[in-house]
């Protein structure tokens, strides 16, 4: 028996006959062994993704702390967000200076490099997986500990900066004016998918544009903001809006380095943190629900205002 | 087979048996050997030590398997509440006198009245200590060792700088001083007398007590006053300003266990902590450690100590296996072999004869614990009202008062305010 013949088989049982019209029936002959294919991913869809989501929907209209049922309160813990809670407005500040900040110098590095990459260097690949290499571990603990040692009072950085300029330096990561910011350098250090995207991106735009460029006398700088960030808008932008959701969704770093306290003083509270601590630390699944759908709204609002911005300023060559 | 029977019929016969299967093995493991698994909170040496007592009690109760699992502190927490929310609860919880409160009403611990004096033999361990399991009259708790908040610091480094190094009848405005002395002639650059214990909740209970005050009232109020929560958090940025304890930036890499420390990194020679956590200290620190009570706050004045559960055994309201987790249970807290294992590292044992047992085994660091106990058990208070629901969460709040004041965004004043009405709140809010 082939697996074809399995599959089709599978599929009449899902659809009995008689009650499938003949259109039907001849499609799902024809789409039954796709739709089978795509089952593990259509239970991992609806089983662990928009299950849980529809049900953090109900518990956010809930009281529940994760023992006993959960109790409907209507939109209670809505209203507690948006009239009563300090801490959700500092983690919303927290969140919204680590996304305005990390994203774009995030871009505007990848890009750096991707320019530097593109000029043909001897070994490039090696040196992709290279500079590659901080996305796949950045978001790993192991990291996050680094980093947590390399920006400590006693840690790498002030090592330097003692031993070049003598500058005794201050601990970073547990100093509030300066604890987010070593947060935006870990991302920022993350540079990789971007600058993969931006390469390939750059390696589009034809060559014969930049000669004739040349030949009229553009400068280099004219050629970058004439020829080159024109023609790659369409990547900026898709890694604009990819590198904002993961932005907003930011939790390991900032779990690991605060330890989950989100501190000193409340300055590493990303908006994920304050939700984990009110669901895990303080037994308020409800709430935490209500906050998650606040970020879930947030994103999708980031989203649609930079698709709709972007046919003022995303140019497609068709 | 009967010829009715197509391919699909078998498909689904086929299925049926394999589930059957699956179904069937554990089933025929567990007639054989009960299988429990017994999550606790703490650092490697108290991993090392449990382990041990599961290896011991294998030798002792062949059929019965414990799994251990074990996190740090504050990882501990989240993960037991997703244990129990997703129906998974661990059989033997590692339990802390603040949530058994929040975890027994929630009907997620099973009562274990009906065993005690059966196979639950914790007679010994004196009323008081019994009753500190206790939740709304119902055993939920078995005590797992006695502590106390105490003190723990480098004697030699005291002396070095010149500075006396604290006894039990030092008060904390001597503590100030002496600090302050530690800190003009300190022997290296970054190095204090002091860890800032401002945020540290158990060290600002105690001086609520030395003063007649409390956290909580017995009707689950704040028992202190915003001016006096004011008084501790000027006592420390007193302290901070005259170079007495660590600054904030240092005391914010703190996170509340025993690996991150500013004794143990080597930034202070003086940590705030519970007696139990000596053996855990003196394993990773190479300096000879000495343990004492907190400073007082007068010299004929309470010491505010008092004994506590330094963790509980709870056994989940679900388990499979009662009977079995409460041999095991048994095993740790009346048996000698286990309480070898175990020794004294989560506390005192309550058991006389345990204690008694124990005692030629002790080395120089367990025998430190037990006098500090003896020490300070003439002068002990009762055990504070049970914290109300939400008080985990204020721990938290005083933590980050406490660094406002010390990078200097807030006044003590205000930080009384803000500590006092903050978790009025939270306490409001339940």
């Amino acid at each position: 028996m082939t697996m074809q013949s399995v599959a089709t088989d599978l599929g009449g049982a899902n659809a009995p006959a008689g009650a499938v019209p003949g259109a039907a029936r001849r499609a799902w002959a024809r789409n039954g062994p796709a739709y089978l294919f795509l089952l593990p991913w259509l239970i991992g869809f609806f089983g662990l993704t928009l299950g849980p989501a529809l049900a953090s929907l109900y518990l956010s209209f809930t009281n529940y702390d994760l023992i006993r049922s959960p109790d409907w309160v209507g939109a209670a813990n809505y209203v507690r967000i948006a009239t009563a809670d300090p801490k959700f407005a500092a983690a919303m500040k927290v969140t919204f200076l680590y996304v305005v900040l990390s994203v774009p110098l995030k871009l505007a590095f990848a890009l750096l490099v991707a320019m530097a990459f593109n000029r043909g260097l001897k070994g490039l690949p090696v040196y992709r997986a290279i500079f590659y290499l901080p996305s796949l571990l950045g978001a790993s603990v192991a990291i996050a500990v680094l980093w947590r040692q390399l920006f400590a009072s006693d840690g790498l950085v002030n090592m330097v900066l003692w031993q070049l300029f003598g500058i005794e330096g201050p601990s970073w990561i547990s100093n509030p004016n300066y604890s987010l910011y070593t947060l935006v350098i870990l991302s920022v250090w993350q540079f990789g998918s971007p600058m993969i995207i931006f390469l390939a991106g750059l390696r589009q735009i034809p060559t014969d544009m930049y000669e004739a460029a040349e030949i009229d006398g553009a400068s280099k700088a004219r050629q970058f903001w004439k020829i080159t960030l024109p023609l790659l808008t369409p990547v900026i932008f898709f890694n604009a809006v990819i590198q904002t959701i993961d932005a907003f969704k930011a939790f390991t770093p900032a779990f690991i380095i605060s330890e989950g306290t989100g501190g000193p003083i409340n300055s590493t509270l990303f908006y994920t943190l304050y939700l984990y601590q009110e669901a895990f630390g303080f037994f308020r699944m409800g709430y935490a629900s209500a906050l998650a759908w606040i970020l879930v709204v947030i994103i999708a609002a980031f989203t649609a205002f930079s698709f709709l911005s972007a046919k003022y300023w995303v140019h497609y060559d068709d | 087979m009967t010829p009715s029977m197509n391919r699909r019929s078998i498909l689904k016969a086929g299925a049926a048996a394999l589930s059957l299967a699956a179904l069937g093995a554990p089933g025929l493991a567990l007639a054989q050997e009960q299988r429990l698994r017994f999550l606790w909170w703490g650092s490697q040496e108290r991993a090392d030590r449990t382990n041990r007592a599961l290896e011991a009690y294998k030798a002792a109760a062949p059929q019965t398997q414990i799994v251990g699992e074990f996190a740090g502190w504050s990882d501990y927490w989240p993960r037991l509440a997703t244990q129990v929310a997703g129906r998974n609860a661990p059989d033997l919880i590692q339990m802390d006198y603040r949530y058994i409160f929040e975890y027994a009403r929630r009907g997620a611990l099973l009562p274990l009245d009906e065993y005690l004096g059966q196979t639950l033999k914790i007679e010994d361990f004196g009323a008081a200590n019994i009753d500190s399991g206790r939740v709304d009259g119902k055993l939920y708790g078995i005590n797992l060792g006695v502590n106390s908040s105490s003190i723990a610091f480098d004697a030699a480094a005291w002396e070095g700088t010149g500075a006396t190094p604290p006894t039990p009848e030092t008060t904390w405005e001597e503590f100030a001083e002496a600090a302050t002395t530690f800190g003009e002639n300190k022997p290296k650059p970054g190095y204090y007398a002091s860890a800032d214990a401002g945020g540290v909740e158990p060290a600002f209970e105690l001086w609520l007590r030395q003063n007649g005050k409390a956290l909580y009232t017995p009707e689950g109020g704040l028992g202190y006053e915003p001016a006096d929560a004011a008084k501790w958090f000027a006592l420390w940025a007193d302290m901070r300003e005259r170079g007495a304890c660590v600054p904030p930036d240092i005391q914010a890499l703190d996170q509340l266990n025993i690996e991150t420390n500013a004794l143990t990194t080597g930034k202070a020679a003086t940590a705030f902590m519970h007696s139990n956590q000596f053996v855990g200290y003196q394993a990773l620190n190479k300096a000879k450690l000495t343990l004492g009570p907190y400073p007082k706050g007068a010299k004929d004045g309470p010491s505010g100590h008092y004994l506590k559960p330094s963790m509980l055994l709870s056994l989940s309201a679900a388990t499979g296996g009662a009977d079995a987790a409460v041999a095991f249970a048994n095993f740790l807290v009346a048996d000698i072999a286990g309480a070898k294992a175990i020794g004294i590292e989560r506390g005192v044992p309550a058991s006389q004869a345990i204690r008694e047992a124990l005692t030629p085994e002790l080395n120089e660091v367990d025998t430190a614990m037990v006098d500090y106990i003896a020490l300070i058990t003439p002068g002990v208070g009762p055990l504070p009202a049970a914290p109300p629901s939400g008080a985990g969460e204020i721990q938290f709040v005083q933590k980050r008062v406490n660094e406002e004041v010390g990078f200097g965004q807030i006044t003590p004043e205000q930080a009384g305010e803000t500590l006092h009405s903050e978790a009025s709140a939270i306490l409001q809010r339940g």
